[in-house]
């Protein structure tokens, strides 16, 4: 059976950088060359919620279509924190009201109008319910408020409550130090484009964007707000053993080459025995949601229960976000 | 003394980091200053007086003003070698070493500036009105046209409305107490700030002409005569000169205004590109007088920008500050180890700050004798052999530790944020291989990203036996050693700081 990333089409565009890693977490960089003709970051902004359950975007690029990152959420003061329940394409110089967004925030009420927001995506165990199309699809504002509550109720430091609040665990002074530690703790490599993801060497996220910019300004929103959060409610639920590397040793008189070298080959080992992963993820189902000019975007269902989108442009991948 | 405090409290400016919101540094900056005032508040009152940031001065100048002085003979501190009023003389002294638009800013928060409470008592109005007229009438001249709006809120604050309305409305004698006793020609001053016009006319042509130029000039800009406008602003500062211009719609080029009137050393400087872009004649700029971080990220911007013009001549500015700059001995054999990576960048807000203070700190360091640099990627100028180091990648900070070793240095200064990814604990792992194989040497991790929680953050330790040192400014790494040694002797620091306040106030 063909590997996800062959069958999709990326495996001959990547090349696979050094592994960094923090604690529990693995980030293996991805990197290549741009992808498509896709507006840059810069061009699409988030500009307001038009009724509870909508996000409208703008992209001032009159050239290319731009792409909404999966499950982008936005925080802010005197409105509704809102996500989106996958990723949105935005064609050339134009608006779109996503009307199946979820309300993220239960007890808040206003719009957002152009007020300044925060800005991330949902964590892994949040975007994985919305891997249901019916539900995903579905123009409902309250849809994740129950899956809300049940990944806020095993926090130790959120106060229980039966409010679907996700910022009351973003807000959280203690988490929010530790989520800015995990954006802190990686950095990402010349013409990085895209990473796999893993908790305790098992891959839990594979992102691809469609350039190196539309990485450098989406790559904190992942580390911190969809994987970092994730890694913090696991350890906090007791669902993931605490891990230390065991790293290498050295001989008592290596010199500094030895020393060198041996590092080296430990860490390329590391990568040597990640990279093959990227090969295991398998395709269980692919899913049309819509098509837009030539723009594709489907729902892939992976093996093991995970998936996410891929955005297809004039039969080439241009972007990837599965959680696994 | 309970302390978790570090030379941060002195290194804070309302800016954030690349993984800190400035919100969660002023908490706990704040609650430095909180703790070492209630513990001494002389020893607060006397770390003022090392380097630090405008906006930390202020804010300690701040907490001093609203708190009184309990004392009713000073006599306790004669006696440790202090002035009954040293407090007031630090404070004018933190005052006169601040550029003016920061030494204003530091008085208008005791006016409510920059989110502090306001405060109003004697020593308050006192202090305000001595800095802004005890000067002579050229200096006067000067702060009145270039911050009118900032002197009259201060003014304001400082005498109250009903005196402010009795002194404009000509009460000589109220002039005199308030004002006049530090200024005695000062009273057109106060007329011009608050537009009290027609100004006297031959106290201000006499002694205050740049007030005199300010308004012909807004005369002639309100008049549209762009002729008259043209020639008086030669005189004027170029922010007064756009603002009539703006505010009047007059019909005359950006790059006139830019390449006519008057700008400092240092807008010189940041301003060389805009002047350029407006197309105004490129002015001559000093580069000899500007600061060395200054140099430095002019020099980058060049050629983030791949521009030649002036490179060589900033170059070679670099090279005599940094031979003029006073530096700092770690001892001999020193090898420093400066991190390049992604991080180095630092925030949106202050890009490229890290980086920039890295380079400076390194510049303030006696005896190095090899400069090894991790990650990082390498930019040159076209048709030149300049190059520079631009911060990209991961932090294999391992390498630089296995470089330097090898070298025999006996100290190595590692510049980093701390956060190692390539991978996590791989320094630690070769230190310690080291430690256990008989290897001598000491190690210093200095942290050039200000953060107020740097020393007890954990996870910004490359080893567990080095305790970052947070350095936000090249010029504060003797503040930071002076605070690295009160942790383990306060008494013999605190006079170690009478004896500088001496050297530099002067007392008894």
């Amino acid at each position: 059976m063909a590997s996800l990333l062959e069958r999709l089409g990326f495996i001959k565009e990547l090349k696979i950088g050094d592994v960094q890693s923090d604690k529990e977490m693995t980030v293996l960089p991805l990197v290549g060359d741009a992808l498509g003709d896709i507006a840059s970051p810069e061009s699409i902004q988030f500009r307001r919620t038009t009724t509870y359950g909508s996000m409208q975007f703008r992209n001032n690029n009159h050239d290319n279509p731009a792409i909404v990152p999966a499950n982008m959420m936005v925080r802010g003061k005197q409105a509704q924190d809102h996500a989106m329940s996958g990723s949105g394409v935005v064609l050339a110089a134009s608006d779109r009201l996503f009307e199946d967004s979820c309300c993220i925030e239960s007890s808040q009420g206003g719009y957002f109008s152009g007020q300044n927001v925060e800005e991330d995506v949902l964590p892994v165990g949040l975007r994985k319910v919305l891997l249901d199309r019916t539900l995903r699809t579905k123009h409902s504002y309250d849809k994740l408020w129950g899956s809300i509550r049940n990944w806020l109720s095993g926090l130790r430091k959120v106060r229980p409550s039966d409010r679907a609040h996700l910022r009351d665990f973003f807000d959280e002074p203690n988490y929010k130090e530790a989520l800015e530690n995990f954006a802190a703790a990686f950095e990402p490599v010349e013409g990085q484009i895209g990473a796999l993801i893993l908790f305790n060497g098992i891959p839990v996220g594979l992102e691809i964007m469609p350039s190196a910019d539309h990485w450098l300004a989406y790559w904190k929103w992942l580390i911190r707000g969809c994987y970092g959060s994730q890694l913090i409610k696991l350890k906090d639920s007791g669902e993931i053993p605490g891990a230390t590397m065991i790293l290498p040793e050295y001989p008592e008189d290596a010199t500094p080459e030895e020393l060198k070298t041996i590092t080296t080959q430990f860490i390329d080992n590391i990568k040597m025995s990640i990279a093959p992963m990227l090969e295991s993820i398998q395709v269980a189902s692919q899913d049309r949601i819509e098509s837009n000019e030539n723009m594709i975007t489907e729902l892939i269902r992976t093996e093991g229960g995970g998936g996410g989108d891929v955005i297809i442009q004039d039969s080439k991948p241009v972007y990837l976000s599965l959680v696994l | 003394m309970s302390k978790p405090i570090d030379s941060g409290m002195l290194q804070y400016s309302p800016k954030g980091a690349y993984y800190e919101e400035k919100d969660q540094q002023f908490k706990a900056v704040k609650k430095m200053w909180d703790g070492l005032f209630d513990y001494d508040r002389a020893l607060f009152a006397l770390i003022s007086i090392l380097n630090g940031t405008g906006f930390s001065k202020g804010a300690m100048t701040h907490k001093l003003l609203s708190n009184p002085v309990y004392s009713e003979t000073g006599r306790e501190l004669v006696a440790v070698g202090l002035d009954p009023d040293f407090e007031k003389k630090i404070i004018e002294f933190n005052l006169s070493k601040q550029k003016m638009a920061r030494a204003l800013k530091n008085l208008l928060m005791l006016a409510g500036g920059e989110l502090h409470s306001r405060v109003n008592n004697s020593r308050t109005r006192k202090i305000i009105l001595e800095f802004l007229f005890n000067r002579d009438n050229k200096e006067l001249d000067s702060l009145s046209v270039n911050f009118k709006n900032k002197l009259a809120k201060l003014i304001r604050h400082a005498l109250g409305k009903q005196d402010l309305h009795n002194i404009l409305n000509g009460d000589m004698s109220l002039f005199q107490k308030k004002i006049g006793r530090y200024n005695k020609h000062a009273f057109p001053v106060i007329c011009h700030l608050f537009n009290r016009l027609p100004l006297p006319g031959g106290e201000v042509r006499g002694h205050f002409p740049q007030i005199d130029t300010y308004w012909q000039a807004k005369t002639a800009a309100f008049m549209g005569d762009i002729e008259e406008f043209e020639k008086l602003i030669i005189n004027l500062p170029w922010r007064v000169a756009m603002g009539f211009r703006n505010s009047y719609q007059l019909a005359i080029d950006k790059s006139k205004i830019m390449g006519t009137s008057k700008m400092s050393n240092k807008e010189e400087l940041t301003m060389e590109a805009a002047v350029k872009r407006s197309g105004a004649k490129a002015r001559k700029i000093n580069y000899k007088a500007q600061d060395l971080y200054d140099l430095w990220k002019a020099l980058y911007f060049k050629h983030a920008t791949n521009e030649k013009e002036n490179v060589e001549q900033i170059s070679e500015a670099i090279d005599e500050k940094t031979m003029k700059l006073s530096k700092l001995d770690f001892g001999e054999g020193c090898v420093v180890v400066l991190d390049a990576s992604h991080s180095m960048f630092g925030s949106d807000k202050r890009p490229m700050h890290p980086l920039l203070t890295g380079i400076c700190i390194i510049a303030a360091i006696e005896n190095v004798e090899d400069v090894f640099i991790v990650g990082g990627k390498w930019k040159s100028l076209e048709g030149s052999d300049l190059k520079v180091i631009f911060p990209s990648g991961a932090s294999p900070i391992w390498r630089g530790l296995v470089d330097a070793v090898a070298t025999g240095a006996k100290n190595i200064i590692f510049i980093s944020d701390g956060y190692e990814n390539s991978v996590d604990g791989m320094f630690d792992n070769i230190y310690k291989h080291y430690k256990n194989t008989g290897h001598e040497f000491n190690i210093v991790h200095i942290n050039p990203v200000f953060s107020a929680e740097a020393k007890s953050g954990t996870g910004r330790k490359l080893t567990n036996d080095v305790t970052p040192m947070p350095v936000g400014n090249y010029k504060y790494l003797e503040t930071e050693f002076i605070f690295n040694q009160m942790l383990e002797n306060t008494e013999a620091v605190k006079q170690l700081l009478v004896q500088k306040y001496k050297k530099l106030i002067g007392g008894s």
